[in-house]
């Protein structure tokens, strides 16, 4: 068995090693450093804060609130690692069937491998530092908490394995990891709006919120967490039955979970397979028609075919979809945020007008990794681009004309939202910013074309966090888009000496037009650099 | 100069001159002079890293020549690139699919992009789908597909515009035996309409039931091209040449009536055969 752990523990580390020998894998190394700085600072200032945290509630009188640092760990533990999945593509490790290991070797390497993951690293270390916080207040109280959060902690490793071992077919599908990458960006924007309504009716909610908390106590003590922080209390409090039958039932659950990841494994290990059901194939009724394709006006009909993909690829990405809501949960997050000085109507009250710009502002800058990477989403179909019979500029067209009515319908809601929240913006406003969105628009689509040629990677619309661009992209384009800002700028601010808003709009059209013919020279070389880019364009956007 | 993309009476449909393909140090592809007549079904062999895929991606532009000529059905491809692939239709080595649309969507899309109107794209999509038997997840997105599906479908898009001349690179691989066989009747009825085809695989079974005409390339080189019969001419009378040289006698090399598959042919032109010495001792 000794062979079987050292052999995929080598094939892990030769797997890594390999991973370095691309400049892009060295990059990841870079940023999966500081990944691992983050998760470092989470786990010791967590393990800290939750130490300190036991240590006044135990020194404080008030240890039947114990529970309330138990269970974020808890709740951590179990669903960081299987949200975190909606951000990579998953290893089935039940490939490991097919070599000769025995079934104990098969739990153990399972479960060994599975929890080398941060949650695992930072549950332990938040554990440890519960532990150490409740010995502070009590130095024999360690004879007590060490035990029950050992067992906690095995609980939580048996029972993250578990759930994991019986949804890991179901993540292994590229809809589950979607819909799950969903679930996390509705919390993560909820997340936002806490700040925001917490402030608004933070003084009202406060009695609410104690009550239901008090009423949920005696309930949730009988889960892991409450259990493990009774425990502690109880031996705290001097009652060292309840203290032992606590840990007992803990004892009781980690094993009881551990049959149930015994029942799936072993399940699996016979070739079964509980997590995946059968395959559910729509049958068709009767003749699948193929609808007919979209006609847009004036515009030459594979032009139109690209239009009407990109707007197939955008609906169908669930991060993508996300990311254009943005500007709006932007503007409603200003409104309801109170000011200082405890002003109603948002961070904007004062300055209503700019709303608009504001959000408009936003579009751009959430477009960005659409417009400098156009290529990023097709992957190994761009060869087609290179195989059909038309020229390149059109196939830019088709993809910008598509982004143009991105911003346009942006432009629209960001309007009728700042309309609604703030009152409309003056005309002069409203001209100057979509004066300034046209430039600013323009001048990306230029460089995001050249860009998307000489600099193209390979991005998933599916997953998130997978649409970032390369980095020479990133920085290419944060100095573009500190030019354009900082031309409108000048225009704002030369409008604002003269005290006449309308000039800003005089000299944006005049940038416009310059814009206009930066954007059409760039097309008229679109073919002959692509020619000369394919090669790189389809080796990049063609990886695995 | 020859600015039409139509083939003039003799000229061949695909053809070669001198044709090399360099990566910095490495000549993947040198001097290939290929001649395809038209309605040939043309079979393009090679052992892994001869030089196949290179080849193929030049002469559909996906790859640029670092020197030598290339003519499609007469016309010059760097000259006329947009004539040219009009002509053809391809399935490349990644099949070039749209992984986030569904089958129906992306046949549409490639149909368009070729040039027929929307009406006529979503008739041919609808045909294809059903001659593919690709109806029975119309929801389902391409990359959902199992890999004989989308290899299914991309031949689907390799013929939705009609084409003159069909580049394969693989395209059995991975198809099951039912699939298979219907990709092949629709290739032979193709060719039976005065299409040519210019394939590359690796069962050579398929390669010596379908092809009239073979070329092999070894090590960027192409080391025989003709018919069958004529590959086997060669190899028969290079075998009794060697062994005279021997000192034996021609008759002794082969039995008249004995026909060498392509396999044994192939292995004898790219020298394949394996020393006795070289075999695994401990294997059961």
């Amino acid at each position: 068995m000794s062979e079987q752990f050292s052999a995929i523990a080598q094939v892990r580390w030769h797997l890594f090693v390999n991973s370095l020998r691309t400049v892009r894998g060295r990059l990841e190394l870079v940023a999966r450093g500081f990944m691992f700085l983050g998760y470092a600072v989470l786990a010791i200032g967590g393990s800290v804060g939750l130490g300190v945290g036991a240590w006044y509630l135990l020194s404080h009188r008030h240890a039947v609130w114990l529970a309330a640092l138990l269970w974020p760990v808890f709740l951590f533990w179990q669903f960081f690692p299987v949200l975190a999945t909606a951000f990579a593509e998953n290893i089935d490790s039940s490939n490991l069937l097919r070599f000769p290991l025995t079934f104990r070797s098969y739990v153990l390497i399972r479960i060994a491998f599975g929890s080398l993951e941060p949650a695992t690293a930072i549950g332990i270390l938040w554990s440890c530092g519960i532990t150490v916080g409740a010995a502070a207040a009590k130095p024999s109280l360690i004879f007590v908490a060490a035990p029950v959060m050992l067992t906690f902690a095995i609980l939580n490793i048996l029972l993250g394995r578990t759930i994991y071992a019986w949804i890991e077919r179901w993540l292994a599908q590229r809809r589950t990891r979607e819909l799950l990458g969903i679930v996390f960006f509705i919390f993560i924007i909820s997340l936002q709006f806490i700040g925001p309504l917490a402030s608004r009716f933070g003084q009202k909610g406060a009695p609410v919120a104690g009550r239901y908390a008090q009423q949920a106590l005696p309930v949730q003590r009988f889960f892991p967490p409450g259990l493990a922080a009774d425990s502690i209390a109880s031996a705290f409090h001097g009652d060292p039955q309840r203290s032992l039958g606590g840990l007992a039932l803990l004892g009781v659950y980690a094993i009881v979970t551990l049959w149930l990841l015994n029942l799936r494994l072993r399940a699996q290990y016979r070739g079964e397979n509980l997590g995946e059901g059968p395959a559910r194939r729509a049958k068709a009724a009767g003749k699948t028609e193929a609808a007919i394709g979209w006609n847009i006006p004036g515009v030459p009909g594979p032009v139109s075919a690209i239009v009407e993909k990109e707007f197939h690829y955008l609906l169908r990405s669930g991060p993508m979809l996300f990311t254009f809501v943005m500007p709006v949960v932007i503007l409603v997050i200003f409104r309801i945020t109170t000011t200082k000085s405890g002003a109603t109507g948002g961070i904007l009250a004062h300055a209503a007008d700019l709303a608009f710009p504001v959000g408009a502002g936003y579009i751009l800058l959430i477009l960005t990794n659409l417009v400098y990477n156009s290529f990023g989403g097709d992957g190994v179909g761009v060869q087609l681009f290179f195989l059909s019979p038309v020229r390149f500029r059109e196939v830019l067209l088709g993809k910008n004309l598509a982004h143009a009515f991105l911003v346009a319908i942006e432009l629209v809601l960001v309007f009728a939202t700042a309309c609604f929240l703030y009152g409309p913006p003056s005309l002069p406003v409203t001209v100057a910013t979509v004066c300034g969105v046209t430039f600013a628009f323009l001048v990306n689509l230029a460089a995001g074309n050249l860009l998307s040629m000489y600099s193209p990677k390979k991005i998933d619309f599916g997953t998130f966090g997978r649409q970032r661009a390369s980095g020479t992209t990133a920085l290419a384009s944060i100095l573009i888009q500190m030019a354009v800002v900082g031309l409108c700028a000048v225009a704002l601010l030369m409008a604002r000496a003269s005290g006449k808003i309308w000039i800003a709009s005089l000299i944006l059209l005049f940038l416009i037009a310059c814009a206009a013919v930066g954007y059409a020279l760039v097309l008229r070389r679109a073919d002959g650099v692509a020619q000369d880019r394919r090669e790189t364009m389809i080796t990049e956007l063609s990886r695995a | 100069m020859s600015t039409s993309a139509a083939p003039s009476a003799f000229s061949p449909a695909i053809a070669t001159e001198h044709l090399t393909r360099r990566f910095g140090d490495l000549t993947a592809v040198q001097d290939v002079n290929l001649r395809v007549a038209p309605g040939q079904f043309f079979g393009f062999l090679g052992p892994n890293g001869a030089g196949k895929s290179t080849t193929i991606k030049m002469l559909t532009g996906l790859l640029a020549p670092s020197a030598g000529r290339m003519q499609i059905l007469g016309a010059d491809f760097t000259e006329n690139p947009v004539e040219v692939k009009r002509q053809i239709g391809v399935v490349p080595e990644g099949m070039a699919l749209f992984g986030r649309l569904t089958g129906a969507e992306y046949l549409n899309f490639v149909g368009r992009m070729y040039g027929l109107d929307r009406t006529t794209a979503a008739k041919r999509a609808t045909e294809l789908l059903e001659f593919m038997q690709l109806t029975d997840q119309p929801k389902a997105l391409v990359t959902d597909y199992s890999h004989g599906m989308q290899k299914k479908l991309a031949l689907a898009a390799a013929v939705i515009h009609g084409p003159k001349i069909l580049f394969l690179d693989e395209p059995f691989e991975g198809v099951d035996a039912v699939a298979s066989n219907t990709l092949k009747a629709m290739l032979q009825s193709m060719i039976d309409r005065g299409a040519t085809i210019f394939l590359t695989s690796h069962v050579l079974e398929i390669v010596e039931r379908l092809c009239t005409h073979v070329a092999i390339i070894h090590q960027g080189h192409l080391v025989a091209q003709g018919s069958l019969e004529e590959l086997r001419a060669g190899v028969q009378a290079q075998s009794a040449a060697a062994l005279t040289a021997a000192g034996g006698t021609p008759g002794d090399a082969y039995h008249s009536d004995e026909k060498l598959t392509l396999e044994q042919i192939f292995l004898r032109v790219v020298g394949g055969t394996r020393r006795a010495d070289q075999e695994l001792s401990w294997l059961g």
